[in-house]
């Protein structure tokens, strides 16, 4: 079996400003915000978006620092599988340096980064389903 | 304007076939024929992989000149840009304008946006014809 990726997931667009970035692609380019949150344990600031199948994370700084500019780039690419333990077994087998697959910010899911090999792309594989989902309190 | 869809995420790399035969065989991604190939125009050879409903198109310059170039010089391999497929490109550019953006005329169906309108972000609007 190989990776067995799917689609693209996410793709993380890096700010030294996420909340501004965010904020201007969803004025001038109509990408509606539908999630704003704190990573736990960084406090980076993350707001995500969907267009169609594809997520657009939004990632900075918790505190914002003063800038002259803010500037942001495409920080990675986030790929689907169907089997995320065997994905990582199967890119190791191949030599890849990838960390052990942990859970996700996206309730359920794991992830795991392919750390290099891959032609400049900050890659990571993301299985949903992957993990129990606590229910709400009722 | 109206984002519809990521149509594709675009990857400098210095070596095309290279790039491909990686993503290959250790990502099972595979190349579609009916795409790609030199672009004199822009110096560049390119060849997408489609995963789900989109791409990944890797990009080699062939020239010195040109922003693939320049983005190979500065930084090496890596992602490059980020292709938006819209509806009407024609009407996206004018109201990306009308809002004070500065983005490029529309040609061959693409148009990119100047990255002092996106934060830095390289940004492509394409608007796929259907048949």
């Amino acid at each position: 079996m190989g990776v067995g990726a799917t689609q693209i997931d996410h793709i993380v667009i890096s700010s030294n400003d996420s909340a501004a970035t965010a904020k201007l692609f969803s004025e001038n380019y109509g990408i509606e915000i539908k999630r704003v949150m704190s990573r736990p344990g960084t406090g980076a600031h993350l707001e995500f978006a969907k267009l169609d199948e594809v997520v657009l994370e939004f990632a900075g700084p918790g505190e914002v620092k003063s800038y002259d500019e803010v500037k942001a780039r495409i920080g990675g690419v986030v790929l689907t599988v169907t089997d995320i333990d065997a994905a990582v077994a199967h890119l190791r087998g191949l030599g890849y340096d990838v960390s052990d697959a942990r859970p996700a910010v996206q309730p359920g899911a794991k992830i795991s980064a392919v750390k290099a090999g891959t032609h400049g792309v900050p890659f990571a594989l993301i299985q949903y389903n992957a993990l129990p989902v606590e229910a709400p309190n009722a | 304007m109206k984002a519809k869809r990521i149509d594709h995420v675009g990857i400098v790399v210095k070596d095309l076939d290279a790039a491909t035969a990686t993503y290959a065989r250790h990502f099972d991604l595979a190349v579609d024929s009916a795409r790609g190939g030199e672009v004199a125009a822009l110096g560049i050879k390119n060849a997408f992989m489609p995963i789900g409903e989109s791409d990944l198109e890797f990009i080699q310059p062939l020239t010195a000149e040109g922003p693939v170039a320049q983005f190979a010089a500065e930084r090496g391999e890596g992602t490059f840009m980020l292709s938006i497929e819209v509806d009407d490109l024609e009407k996206a550019v004018e109201e990306l304008r009308s809002h004070g953006a500065r983005v490029g005329n529309p040609a061959n169906g693409i148009a990119f946006v100047s990255m002092k309108s996106t934060h830095g972000v390289n940004l492509q609007l394409i608007e796929r014809k259907t048949s």
